[in-house]
């Protein structure tokens, strides 16, 4: 898909996600909330593949988020609002501690300890039963942003997915996008242009860490509980992933469509067919992975001197 | 002036001693050959040079500055430039911001900055069709981008390896000309590996020869060519 076609269908998105709560009923909004939250996910997903570092670690971290904002609240009665802020730069902190120790790591092995990673924090809170409440997990009893108000919290899931877009757009016109693209591209070559691979790379975690820290705040902040087999799910790493790969990945906008069409087909499945969505979602991933490396955007792209090429 | 020299710079790979406590230097101004039958060291050494690698042992001192553990985008960024035998364009960048990169990390110009600079290069290069996918550019473009790459960084000593290999004999008289006009004008020290006698005798200075990993022979191309220890070397694996 060319850039002007991509961007006007952006657009179109956008206003559709502004102007949608004046005129949708409570269904909707639910089903448009969830696919915003998991294409904010996929986005930041996107953001860090774009250094070719696979991480599998996404529900792990919105998971920390999610703890993090609930435990402040519960256990130091921290505001609902300042929770939602402090998810975001403890799962950063969190990643900045673990990215000295993982992002030596390439390919399947960082994939592998990043997933691995996820479950052990999942167990962590698991455990930690005075705490965090074990498995029967926490619940906020008052103060829960906007008195729960499903209009209110669509606004507040359109500025997570605000974040994530603006983070994603700052990654692809500054030189961030040099960064990420070299080292995906060759190491070798990035380092004798004088680039710091350790150092973007931390950068590219840390934000996009921070950011699904960010989202898990505002999820149990909009629900007013947490349980770890609800925010560690595995939902949360498998849908953005599968929703990147179908859109196109390396870029803001394929997620994005990604997204929207994956959560609409995944909420027509929820209701012909309890859990066989999961099916479809591994289905899509495998599918896409061997017939259309490129994602959807590949089946529309007709740009042959690249002038939209870098995102192939 | 010296701008970098080494000594007794040493790599072992498990068993194989791929460079063996070799010691040189370069001055500013000068276009150093390096040569030697296949395999032996020559591309080792530049690794180590370039900081790809790490040394077993030795020294290497850039600038009066020991350098020998520094991290490669250091080094890149104090002056060290280098190109590949195996080419390494960055594939999903177009050849203008593919040259455009060592310009941003390097020497931390901004973006804007850096596309003006790296125009400025691909012109003084030759290179058009500058938002090309460097997958739609011929040998010759390429080897000429990496050349533009290694520039971007605005260095002071810079290695080609085996640039000219592959390309026809009027697109090796162009970059043989390109590379003594280049480092002529920026006052450069060039490091030169090239298997093609014809090139190293036209445009070196003063040529080294490596063989299996030691320096053997050192002088002018004249001279090196008729030390018996060279043409023995070579006569294993081909002719001066
Ligand atoms: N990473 C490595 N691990 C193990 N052995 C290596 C490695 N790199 C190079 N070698 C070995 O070191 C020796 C020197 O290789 P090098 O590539 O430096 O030679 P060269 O002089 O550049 O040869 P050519 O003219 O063929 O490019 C060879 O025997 C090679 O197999
Ligand atoms: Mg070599």
């Amino acid at each position: 898909m060319n850039r002007t076609a991509s961007r006007i269908f952006a657009l179109l998105f956008g206003v559709l996600a502004v102007t949608l709560p004046f005129f949708a009923g409570d269904y909707p909004l639910q089903v448009a909330r969830n696919i915003m939250m998991y294409m904010a996910l996929a986005i930041t997903w996107d953001m860090l593949l774009r250094s070719g570092q696979i991480s599998f670690g996404i529900a792990g971290l919105f998971g920390i988020g999610a703890y993090a904002a609930i435990l402040s609240v519960v256990r130091a009665g921290m505001p609902a609002w300042f929770s939602i802020l402090f998810a975001a730069i403890f799962a950063g902190g969190v990643a900045f501690v673990i990215g000295f120790l993982i992002l030596r790591l390439r390919a399947m092995y960082f994939s592998i300890v990043t997933l691995a990673l996820g479950e052990i924090f999942r167990i962590i809170i698991h455990n930690l039963h005075d705490f965090t409440g074990g498995p029967e997990g926490v619940v906020i009893q008052k103060g829960v942003v906007f008195g729960g108000k499903a209009n209110s919290l669509y606004w507040l899931v359109l500025a997570g997915l605000a974040v994530a877009v603006a983070a994603s757009t700052w990654f692809e016109k500054s030189k961030i996008h040099f960064a990420l693209t070299a080292i995906r591209n060759n190491e070798v070559s990035a380092k004798s242009s004088g680039i710091d691979i350790f150092r973007w790379l931390l950068l590219a975690f840390v934000v996009t860490s921070a950011i699904q820290g960010l989202l898990g705040g505002i999820f149990v902040q909009s629900y007013g509980f947490a349980t770890p087999d609800a925010v560690f799910s595995a939902d949360f790493t498998l849908l953005p992933l599968a929703m990147a790969l179908l859109g196109g990945v390396y870029s803001t906008t394929g997620p994005i469509f990604g997204a929207v069409l994956l959560g609409l087909v995944s909420e027509w499945l929820k209701l012909k067919i309890p859990y066989g969505h999961l099916v479809v979602y591994g289905i899509i991933i495998v599918v896409v992975i061997l017939f259309m490396p490129q994602g959807l955007r590949q089946l529309v792209r007709r740009t042959p001197h690249g002038a939209d090429g870098r995102s192939a | 002036m010296i701008k970098l020299k080494t000594e007794n710079l040493t790599k072992r790979f498990l068993g194989l001693v791929a460079v063996n406590k070799v010691s040189f230097s370069m001055e500013e101004g000068e276009i150093l050959g390096i040569i030697g039958p296949n395999g032996a060291g020559k591309t080792t050494f530049i690794n180590l040079i370039s900081g790809i690698i790490m040394p077993s042992e030795g020294l290497i001192e850039y600038k009066g500055t020991d350098i020998t553990y520094m991290p490669a985008h250091e080094r890149a960024r104090r002056g060290i430039a280098r190109t590949y035998q195996l080419i390494h364009p960055l594939e999903n960048l177009t050849l203008i911001e593919n040259v455009m990169v060592g310009s941003i990390f390097a020497k931390g110009h901004g973006l804007r900055e850096a596309r003006t600079k790296a125009e400025a290069l691909c012109h003084e290069l030759g290179l058009t069709g500058l938002d090309r996918d460097t997958s739609r550019l011929s040998i010759f473009e390429i080897k000429k981008m990496e050349i533009a790459r290694a520039l971007a960084n605005e260095p002071e000593v810079l290695f080609l390896d085996e640039v000219m290999a592959g390309l026809n004999s009027d697109e090796t008289k162009d970059l043989i000309a390109m590379v003594q006009r280049i480092a002529l004008e920026r006052h450069l020290a060039v490091g030169v590996i090239e298997h093609v006698m014809g090139v190293i005798r036209e445009l070196t200075h003063r040529v080294i020869v490596l063989e299996a990993g030691e320096l053997i022979a050192e002088g002018k191309y004249e001279e090196v060519s008729k030390n018996p220890r060279v043409v023995e070397a070579y006569l294993g694996g081909g002719t001066v």
